[in-house]
């Protein structure tokens, strides 16, 4: 990869479709998740109070945070259901050969 | 003239209700009464992160009063003292009339109080709103052993709270089990070891015979003549719905106010929401009361669509959580009712979750775990029982296998 800041999260068949894992990367903390209809990146944390994503539940395009059930829209990074009131933040993603990669800035 | 909707009560159902009103309404006025001067605030964290001084005030209400400007929805700090549902005007002590079209009242529920036969009632200290919580915070400051009364919910996260301040912190409960009401012995009993091994002392199966002040210290004196000493006393020992306002007048109370699965009670154009309520629940096809967090949202936004006119149906499926510790405790559906308890796990690490079926359907579950392990199969099993779903119990109870796998679509 020549472009800056594009890091290889791992293998597309590493994520079950409607399904995220999690990846970390220097001192920060990641969702990636496998969508019907792509691949998509999210902070790790919820903005409510700190718990990780990556044991909340993927359903359609959002991700429900497995603590007080939190909704953001995993696409756009909205919250959708409160507790949750601030949004998460996206990254952009691409799958080159069969591997992903997320783009961090 | 245009149409009034007052809300009556300004907590977490009332603010919910007011912006779905305006949402389907662009038209009617909508006023909140509330007996606190405050905006709506979210009231999970007073017991947690308040306490612990990792939240303040300001980080607890759920909007800014602009956002209420905005909607056009107007506040107010005034005490109701009499309700005229013929004529539809509510009046307060000085006889200042609110006149409505629609109604609905989300006054919320009230702490249960000791009645100690001599002096002591101020000396007791209870945690429901913002001004008890901040009272409790500062009383506290130079006392070291706090005595909680009552093992549930509320009484269990103050005992988190106040053993990571590094008090000495004493429960008393009454039962033979923590939060007895409604969580099943073998979570409690995880529960119980997590606050014996963070050093609280839990004592169960006592009541209170009586306490003594003596100088600053309490002695409180348990039916087996043992004697607790302590410093500070906090009391949690349940609530009530507060409905005094309505005791004599046709409103239909039980429980808290009867209500249909609309949010309607007995009286035209009065509608309640929230830990009043006792509604009409067309899933277990009876009436239920909750005192929940996602119950006080979600009733709330029901009877703004239904008072805006937009007929719905309230069928929520019960929810809540505990977190004590790095414990996150989480309880969905009916879990008292049930003739077969399947259990996932056996580790809190990892998450331990058991799920109640009655004639092989998934009626409810609870589990706890470290913060996050429990909660998507928690989710997952809301949404089963939505549906009353029949469930395969080896899928439950294996936990290779993801119980997403189980939601029809």
């Amino acid at each position: 990869m020549s472009e800056e800041n594009w890091i290889e999260v791992g293998s597309t068949d590493s994520i079950e479709e409607e399904d995220l894992i999690r990846f970390d990367h220097q001192d920060k903390t990641f969702c990636v998740y496998r969508l019907t209809d792509g691949f998509y990146a999210t902070d790790g944390m919820c903005t409510h109070e700190a718990v990780h994503l990556e044991d909340g539940l993927v359903m359609d395009d959002e991700i429900e945070c497995p603590m007080h059930q939190g909704i953001f829209n995993i696409k756009s990074g909205e919250a959708l259901s409160p507790p949750a009131c601030e949004d998460l933040k996206t990254y952009p993603v691409k799958v080159d050969n069969d591997k992903i990669f997320i783009k961090i800035d | 003239m245009k149409n009034n909707i007052i809300i009556l009560g300004g907590g977490q159902a009332a603010i919910y209700a007011a912006r779905e009103v305006r949402k389907n309404d662009t038209d009617s006025n909508i006023k909140i009464l509330s007996e606190e001067n405050l905006l709506p605030y979210e009231r999970p964290p007073l017991s947690k992160d308040f306490l612990l001084n990792k939240k303040n005030e300001d980080d607890l209400y759920f909007h800014s009063s602009d956002v209420l400007k905005n909607e056009n929805i107007d506040f107010e700090n005034v005490l109701i003292n009499k309700v005229d549902f013929e004529n539809k005007k509510l009046f307060t002590k000085n006889d200042d009339v609110y006149s409505y079209n629609s109604l609905l009242i989300s006054t919320g529920s009230e702490n249960k109080k000791l009645s100690l036969d001599n002096n002591l009632n101020d000396d007791i200290y209870y945690l429901r709103n913002l001004e008890e919580a901040k009272t409790i915070k500062e009383k506290i400051l130079n006392k070291n052993k706090i005595t909680i009364i009552g093992g549930g919910f509320i009484g269990l996260e103050i005992a988190s709270s106040l053993s990571q301040l590094q008090k000495k912190v004493t429960v008393i409960e009454i039962d033979n089990q923590l939060m007895g009401r409604i969580i099943p012995k073998q979570i409690a009993d995880l529960v119980q070891k997590s606050h014996i091994e963070h050093g609280n002392d839990i004592i169960l199966n006592k009541q209170i015979d009586k306490i003594n002040k003596k100088n600053d210290i309490y002695e409180i004196l348990l039916n087996d003549n043992s004697i607790i000493e302590t410093d500070f006393i906090i009391a949690g020992i349940g609530s009530t719905p507060s409905v005094k306002l309505f005791e004599n007048t046709n409103l239909k109370l039980d429980n808290g106010i009867a209500t249909n699965q609309y949010c309607e009670t007995s009286i035209k154009d009065v509608y309640a929401a929230g830990d009043v309520s006792n509604f009409y629940h067309p899933l277990y096809k009876r009436n239920i009361r909750l005192e929940s967090y996602q119950h006080a949202q979600n009733h709330g936004i029901c009877a703004g669509k239904n008072i805006a006119g937009v007929k719905t149906e309230y069928s929520s499926i019960p929810w809540m959580w505990s977190d004590q510790f790095n414990l996150n405790l989480q309880l969905t559906g009916i879990c008292d009712d049930y003739d077969e308890i399947v259990e996932r796990g056996n580790d809190i690490n990892n998450g331990v979750i058991y799920f109640f079926l009655k004639n092989k359907i998934i009626k409810g579950a609870c589990g706890l775990g470290i913060v996050g392990k429990v909660g998507r199969d928690i989710r997952i099993t809301s949404k089963l029982c939505e549906k009353n779903t029949i469930v395969d119990k080896q899928i439950l109870l294996d936990e290779t296998q993801k119980l997403n796998k189980l939601i029809q679509k």
